[in-house]
């Protein structure tokens, strides 16, 4: 796996933070926030390592190159002797719009001439995925998916299917998004942002965070992994999409597209409610999200709800949107192979009407990691649910 | 894995609405282009004039005044084709189906995007407009489209550019032949802007006039120097091929087969000269699928006069025929234009039967490409059409019709 986010670049710095509870959240300076109607955000801290060279690729591509390297180096793969049966499937919901707002500035203050073209070079949905499968040197199926705040988890069950099939041996899998002012200002014409830090399934609740960074999996099939001596960290399950097809940027009010998308991927995934350990939630800390949420988890897990520890990943690094899916997939994996919960910042009363067993403070540690859930409900009512296992189960 | 069908086409592009304004531009073979808007001032003096835009059509029969005007153009274009596709169909009613929506786009709500910039970084965020930005994320159209139809199955938005609308039909396919949704509806929708054609201008991804040539797309031709950037929707509406027999609808076409590939050698925005494993990797699928390029009698080609996509393109057939003469290559984004899912609709015609005229703008073949485009003469109703489409950045898809 390899993540760049708020907390750092690499895996060990994002469960480090994870693990320590206290939000990335804060004052900002990837634009000026003076005029928007908030003013925080969780950013990635600059690289403390040698970087991709910058040329003709936005910061959300070398969020994604970074975290795809980072993926390939740890599985120990060896990708060029795969590389006809390696895939990409990658979530971005904004792609390069940071840098095309710096052209859109330069356009109207000095003229169309004086804006470099550079700038929109890559502006597209599809360029993180394909810079990382050019990094890489992938030669089998590449797609991207920009089904909003869903992309990240989309993709990873996408590339789950292609490997079902037999399509694939590797897939690379994840998501990349950077901090934009079209996305910051769009969330706060909605009025979903909190003006503090956000505190989902906490009664105060007013909003989320945004943030941005990118998360990658390195998915093979069982077989492909034994032949080169791989060992798992996880096996990804299950996986299902659904619609709510109910309203633009309201989930339904009773969680019923995304507890048929938790129903569908637990069978998938061949488990059973009783079977899940945790919940990597969605939680944006929206009023309207983490209730429609819980109503969900609720109609699925019914009594044990209350028992079966709930996080948020957004509470700590911010609504990473296209790569939310993907980074919140990295922190569930990790909370499988070492048996706890990373926690919520404990700020904030629980909301006791949601009926949750909120992970706050301090990680919580596990005595059964075998499966566990993240979830990811995204505007225009899609809802995609990921299940992964302990390694050792399988 | 269950066989699986098309059973309906929605379409909506610069040559007017449905199936029949269609045939009749492919078998015309003239480029639909009327000038774009230059009055922003985006556009450098030497620049491309023209685009493949969409005329004011009455779409009220598909999309009433009242819906539509909560919506982007391309939320617009995808739900009226999807209702058109439905249509097309035979299905009045969905009922209890569950129904998958997987739509994709180039470049999404490009016009509202560009207000949502222009409010935020001119006025000031505080009057960024929050119907701008529900509509301007990428899959507005596909949710637009599920709350249009009810459809509650898997909705999916994908955007890799030239490749989408063909990754899109595998992955409806995928719904439907591994029993995640009863029916999909699958397809593409893209507008043109000013600002887009400028700036694929810029980066000499269009036509343009000169040396006494007009401004054109000329897929395989010697002089081509660009595409004709395009827009519009087309739709398919996909269900298992037993379930469509069930309710006596006629299918139009099976997806016998569908693969996907990359080519690193290629850069930001432009195609590479990675044919031979792109050509392998289409074999694979083929053979995998049961029909080989030998089975395969028509090629509706992705090829839209871009210099190195074509080559690539052209490059990608030979070697995946392996020296063998190819079936005719039939080349519809020289008519109906880049983007706006003019190929997918165009293949699905083909598959029917339509027949092809010669391209109007196409001049001389080159010499440095094993492939020509289709020359006009009347074709037998093709069996096997493979569909190929390369996507600046590196992306491929590919799809096998056959007639059912």
């Amino acid at each position: 796996m390899g993540a760049v986010t708020p907390f750092g670049w690499g895996v060990d710095k994002l469960w480090e933070g994870a693990r320590r509870g206290i939000a990335a959240i804060g004052p900002f300076t990837r634009f000026d926030s003076t005029r928007h109607r908030t003013h925080l955000a969780a950013q990635v801290p600059p690289e403390d390592h040698r970087g991709e060279p910058a040329r003709r690729l936005s910061l959300a591509d070398r969020f994604a190159v970074a975290s795809a390297r980072e993926a390939v180096a740890a599985a120990g793969l060896d990708l060029p002797r795969f590389r006809e049966a390696t895939g990409v499937f990658f979530g971005s919901s904004a792609g390069g719009m940071l840098e095309a707002e710096w052209f859109f500035e330069a356009h109207i203050e000095r003229g169309a001439r004086h804006a470099k073209r550079g700038l929109v070079a890559s502006q597209q949905f599809n360029g993180p995925g394909d810079a990382v499968a050019r990094a890489v040197g992938a030669y089998g199926h590449v797609e991207t998916v920009s089904s909003a705040c869903a992309s990240g988890a989309m993709a990873i069950g996408a590339a789950l299917r292609a490997l079902r099939r037999g399509d694939l041996d590797v897939a690379l899998a994840g998501g990349s998004d950077a901090l934009c002012q079209l996305t910051y200002a769009g969330f706060n014409a909605l009025r979903s942002v909190d003006e503090v830090p956000s505190r989902p399934f906490r009664k105060d609740r007013m909003g989320l965070s945004l943030g941005e960074g990118a998360g990658v999996l390195v998915l093979e099939t069982a077989a492909h992994a034994k032949r080169r001596g791989a060992t798992p960290i996880a096996i990804l399950a299950g996986e299902s999409s659904t619609c709510d097809a109910h309203h633009m940027t309201a989930p339904h009010p009773d969680g019923v597209g995304a507890s048929d998308a938790i129903r569908l991927a637990l069978a998938d995934a061949s488990v059973g409610p009783d079977d899940v350990d945790f919940v990597n939630a969605h939680g944006t800390g929206t009023p309207l999200n983490d209730a429609a949420e819980a109503a969900a988890l609720k109609a699925v897990f019914g009594d044990r709800t209350h028992s079966i520890p709930v996080t948020s990943t957004k509470s700590l690094i911010g609504h990473l949107l296209g790569s939310a899916g993907a980074v919140e997939g990295v922190c569930t994996v990790l909370g499988l192979a070492r048996r706890e919960v990373h926690p919520m910042p404990d700020t904030g009363e629980r909301d006791p009407e949601l009926g949750l067993d909120v992970v706050l403070g301090r990680p919580r540690a596990l005595s059964r990691a075998a499966c566990a859930i993240s979830t990811s409900l995204a505007f225009g009512g899609a809802n995609a649910v990921l299940v992964f296992t302990r390694a050792e189960a399988a | 894995m269950r066989a699986v069908v098309i059973t309906g086409l929605g379409v909506i592009g610069p040559q007017g609405v449905g199936r029949v304004p269609l045939q009749d531009a492919l078998l015309a073979g003239r480029p639909l282009a009327s000038p774009i808007d230059r009055s922003e001032g985006y556009h450098a003096a030497e620049s491309s004039r023209l685009a493949a835009l969409v005329p004011t059509l009455d779409l009220t029969r598909w999309l009433p005044p009242s819906e539509a005007r909560r919506m982007s153009v391309p939320s617009r274009f995808a739900v009226a084709a999807a209702r058109m596709a439905l249509a097309d169909a035979g299905i009045e009613s969905l009922g209890d189906r569950r129904v998958a929506v997987v739509l994709a786009s180039a470049f999404g709500a490009l016009l509202f995007t560009e207000k949502l910039i222009h409010q935020i970084l001119v006025d000031g965020p505080e009057s960024a407009q929050p119907f701008y930005f529900s509509e301007c994320v990428a899959n507005a159209a596909a949710g637009r489209v599920a709350i249009a139809l009810g459809a509650r199955g898997a909705n999916v938005t994908i955007t890799q550019r030239e490749a989408g609308p063909l990754l899109a039909l595998a992955r409806a396919a995928q719904e439907v032949s591994e029993g995640r949704a009863d029916l999909a509806v699958a397809g593409s929708t893209d507008e043109v802007t000013p600002l887009l054609h400028a700036m694929l201008d810029r980066f000499r991804g269009t036509a343009r006039a000169g040396m006494g040539r007009e401004e054109a797309a000329r897929p395989f031709d010697a002089s081509r120097d660009g595409v004709l950037a395009g827009e519009g929707a087309s739709v398919v509406v996909i269900e298992a091929e037993d379930a469509a027999a069930a309710r006596g609808a006629p299918a139009i076409a099976r997806i016998a087969a569908t693969a996907a590939a990359f080519d690193p050698t290629a850069g930001v925005s432009d195609w590479g000269d990675g044919a031979a494993p792109l050509a392998r990797a289409l074999e694979r699928a083929l053979a995998r699928a049961g029909c080989d390029v030998t089975t395969i009698d028509r090629v509706v080609s992705g090829a839209s006069g871009a210099r190195r996509g074509d080559r690539v393109e052209a490059a990608t057939l030979a070697a995946a025929w392996g020296g063998e003469p190819l079936p005719p290559v039939l080349t519809p984004k020289g008519v109906v234009g880049e983007f706006g899912g003019g190929l997918l609709a165009s293949a699905v015609v083909a598959t029917e039967g339509a027949a092809f005229g010669r391209l109007a703008s196409f001049g001389s073949r080159d010499p440095e490409l094993a492939v020509a485009p289709h020359d006009g003469r009347p074709l037998p109703v093709p069996r096997r059409v493979l569909v190929s489409s390369l996507a600046a950045g590196g992306a491929a898809a590919w799809a096998v019709l056959e007639r059912p």
